[in-house]
């Protein structure tokens, strides 16, 4: 019976958009704006781009070349460059095993609030009445509405880690469709997968363009462009900077799942995925400053709109208190009212002294915030204040949804790839039914993240379940390709497959560079880790209406560290196996040589 | 008579402060406040005593329809302490005996029944129209039959849904079909006989289409 052919993409192009689909996500989004406020302004530009050229790129690269010589996925791969470092492979799996359980919650909850958008109001928009009609919920009035929908509503979080609470069916069933939705992309392996990254590689580009226009005619988002593009360039000087923008464009490009060795084994052998490389990594850098932009213009626009709502309470306490005409007092001469006020009715003024707030927009922008709490709070409280907000939010919504979907498809293919490559398991069953098996066993074990301390089970994989991991696997990785499998041999495969040695940049990336700084990522990465204590989560108090932070408890802990170390230790434990298992081997083919001998004699 | 009425005109106000005195105003009256530029911006209409007529009627409106005594009147309501703020406080009299006041209860289960038509009559809301102590009522949520959310998630749940089973189906009936058509292919060479395998190739090479022989006649053609 002939083997079937190693399926491959139809086209080159499938395969850039494949990647540019995989590596643009919703960090691009979330993460990197944040970045550039704390760090800045346009000013982390400068170590953001570099760390691209020194660390990114390269390594990209490395992972295609591996991917399209080898033509297996990750265990395949890595144990064909070196026996012992098969673990890498395995270690890759298990981190994008980690990643899918918890990665499609997210597009389980934007699949919540797009479905949500349909509404004549927007429910996140106003807080619900409360039972006798006379104001709204007290949860509500503490906090704001879009916190109360998102905690209450959508997660229906419960106080701690520790309060068990029973499935969110609403969440239940938008994480069983994220999920049907990911096995129909991925049920026919890169033949649908290539046809699919057409759309979502693109449409997300068109939503961006359309909020970058929304965005940037919206009353005051012109404050927080600016604010945005102003340089603090003494942050430079701050080694957070750097290490922020190293490990931004590290995870940013996906490096270390898996999923740019599985792209790329479907590739043809002769493909330049040297161009290709440069290319993704710089479509993806620059969709995070794009992004970045379209964020700032809403961060103005939201920024200037509670400012000038501060303004408008303290005008309306000045009016109220002192019973001035309406049109005495408006927005420009505030300043001047209290003063005067003060000055002539300062028993008065006393009374309200303690409510009147200090309106700054200075301090309205600087509140950065990043990840879900920026893409599920901040923006959606943004949309709800522009005009026509459910066609806003529709669309907002559906670019998060392609985004995390498209990052989906790498990392679900990171998994199913290699597993292909067992030929036990691919005579047994068809590929759409491991394909589905695949899916069914995340759906399980991710319903676990739809409970009410799921959210706090989420952030915990979220903070700990890929970033050491990746940092270790993607450190041996590059090791094992310049020392292990050796520079000249990599390069002699590459001008196999490209028709050119790689010229002295790359060289001199693998060889030094990226492993360098791969190693110091790693260090700091240990020493903030132990610096920073009992690890803390951030637990929503429903009677404050805000979060708090709590420790973890002890099975938290010990769960941490299981995160850690299951997907570490792959490396070693393959290593002694393979070393036993040679061994072994070694021992009984020296046996039956000499019994040969013996037979012969 | 000219004395007495002299008195009279007096002693009227005399007679009427006391009713717009502090203590009157908090055991039996509620502050108003109006804000007509901020809900109106420029369509903003000026607040002069007809407005105040207004006012003053629809909240005797307001007495007639909660009490259901249709004897309450515009002059039974008394309005004091105006501000150019536009704030002034209110008390409403018994229509039956003036210096008798109605109880602050009764005033605001009157004024929370009847308050949409009070702010409709002045184009305002809750907010803009205050009544400062009276707490509005809010608007019912609006209770669906299906959630609608539900409704766009049964939409495309059914689209994915058979967009699997079309993609399933569609590469099992390919499945069946090319193992149908090797089996055929297979029986048809058993068929042919059990002659040489010299014989057997020429026999093949002659009967088979030229498109499915190929690999074989590649792979022999190179013994």
């Amino acid at each position: 019976m002939e083997k079937e052919a190693r399926p491959s993409w139809d086209n080159p192009m499938q395969f850039v958009l494949a990647c540019v689909s995989y590596a643009v996500g919703l960090g691009n989004v979330w993460r990197f704006p944040y970045l550039c406020q704390m760090h800045g302004g346009g000013g982390f530009m400068i170590p953001y781009l570099i760390m691209l050229v020194l660390e990114g790129i390269p390594l990209f690269c490395m992972e295609l070349a591996i991917g399209q010589k080898m033509r297996l996925g990750s265990i395949g791969a890595w144990s064909a460059i070196s026996p012992y470092l098969g673990g890498v492979g395995i270690a890759s799996v298990v981190t994008s095993l980690y990643l899918c359980l918890y990665y499609n919650v997210i597009n389980a909850w934007s699949f919540w609030y797009l479905f949500h958008s349909f509404q004549t109001v927007l429910p996140w928009s106003q807080c619900p009445v409360n039972s006798n009609r006379t104001g709204f919920l007290e949860e509500c009035e503490v906090a704001t509405p879009t916190q109360y929908f998102f905690f209450r509503e959508t997660l229906n979080i419960s106080s701690s880690i520790d309060e068990n609470g029973s499935l969110h069916m609403g969440q239940a069933l938008c994480l069983l469709l994220a999920w049907l939705i990911v096995y129909l992309f991925i049920v026919r392996g890169v033949k649908s997968t290539g046809k699919v990254v057409y759309f979502t590689a693109t449409f997300p580009y068109v939503v961006l363009i359309i909020y970058l226009i929304r965005g940037v005619t919206l009353h005051g988002a012109l404050n927080g462009v600016k604010y945005m593009f102003t340089p603090k360039l003494e942050q430079l000087a701050n080694p957070q900077t750097w290490i922020n923008a190293s490990t931004q464009i590290f995870f940013s490009l996906g490096l270390g799942f898996g999923s740019l060795i599985a792209f790329a084994s479907y590739n043809h052998h002769k493909n330049n995925f040297e161009k290709q490389a440069i290319v993704v990594s710089l479509i993806n850098s620059g969709t995070s400053i794009f992004a970045s932009i379209v964020t700032f213009s809403i961060y103005g626009f939201k920024a200037t709109f509670n400012y000038e709502s501060c303004l408008e309470r303290t005008r309306l306490l000045l009016l109220n208190t002192f019973e001035l005409a309406e049109d005495a007092v408006n927005k420009d001469n505030i300043t001047f009212w209290i003063t005067e006020l003060n000055h002539s009715h300062p028993e008065q003024f006393e009374t309200i002294a303690i409510k009147l707030e200090t309106c700054s927009l200075e301090a309205e922008l600087d509140t950065a915030v990043e990840g879900t709490g920026l893409a599920f709070i901040v923006y959606t409280e943004a949309i709800t204040n522009m005009p026509i907000s459910q066609l806003w939010s529709v669309l907002y919504f559906i670019m998060l949804l392609l985004l995390g979907m498209g990052s989906m498809l790498g990392n679900v293919t990171a998994i199913i790839t290699p597993l292909r490559d067992f030929q036990l398991l691919t005579q047994r069953l068809s590929s759409e039914t491991l394909n589905g098996l695949v899916c069914i066993f995340c759906l399980l074990l991710g319903l676990g993240f739809t409970t009410r301390p799921g959210n706090y089970w989420f952030t915990m994989f979220n903070d700990y379940g890929a970033t050491f991991s990746l940092l270790f696997i993607v450190l041996i990785e590059v090791i094992t390709v310049s020392y292990i499998y050796g520079l000249k041999r990599f390069q002699k495969d590459i001008e196999d497959m490209l028709g050119h040695q790689p010229n002295w940049y790359w060289k001199i990336m693998w060889g030094a560079i990226s492993p360098l700084l791969l190693i110091s990522m790693f260090v700091f990465y240990i020493i903030n880790y132990i610096q920073g204590g009992t690890p803390t989560y951030q637990a929503w108090n429903k009677e404050m209406g805000k979060s708090v932070e709590m420790e973890y408890p002890v099975y938290g802990q010990a769960f941490i560290a299981l995160l850690l170390v299951s997907s570490v230790s792959c490396v070693p434990i393959t290593a002694i196996y393979a070393f036993c298992m040679r061994r072994q081997h070694g021992t009984v083919v020296q046996e039956r040589s000499i019994n040969t001998m013996t037979s012969a004699i | 008579m000219w004395v007495w009425i002299v008195c009279l005109l007096t002693a009227a106000p005399a007679l009427a402060e006391p009713l717009c005195s502090k203590e009157v105003c908090d055991n039996y009256g509620y502050k108003v406040r109006i804000s007509i530029k901020t809900a109106l911006g420029d369509k903003a209409y000026e607040w002069n005593e007809s407005e105040m007529f207004l006012f003053r009627a629809t909240v005797a409106f307001a007495m007639r329809r909660y009490t259901s005594d249709e004897t309450y009147n515009v002059s039974d309501i008394v309005v004091c302490n105006k501000t150019a703020r536009v704030s002034f406080w209110f008390l409403v009299t018994s229509p039956a005996n003036t210096a008798q006041l109605v109880p602050r209860g009764q005033v605001e289960a009157a004024v929370r029944l009847s308050r949409n038509r009070i702010n409709s009559a002045f184009l305002l809301t809750d907010q803009t129209l205050q009544f400062v102590g009276i707490l509005p009522t809010l608007a019912p949520p609006i209770s669906y039959d299906t959630p609608p959310w539900l409704i766009v998630f049964g939409v495309v749940m059914g689209v994915v849904c058979a967009g699997i089973i079309t993609l399933l189906l569609s590469t099992l009936l390919k499945r069946t079909r090319s193992k149908k058509n090797l089996l055929e292919t297979e029986e048809e060479e058993d068929r042919r006989g059990s002659i040489t395998a010299n014989g057997r190739l020429c026999e093949s090479l002659r009967e088979k289409d030229p498109g499915r022989g190929h690999p074989d006649d590649v792979h022999l053609s190179k013994l």
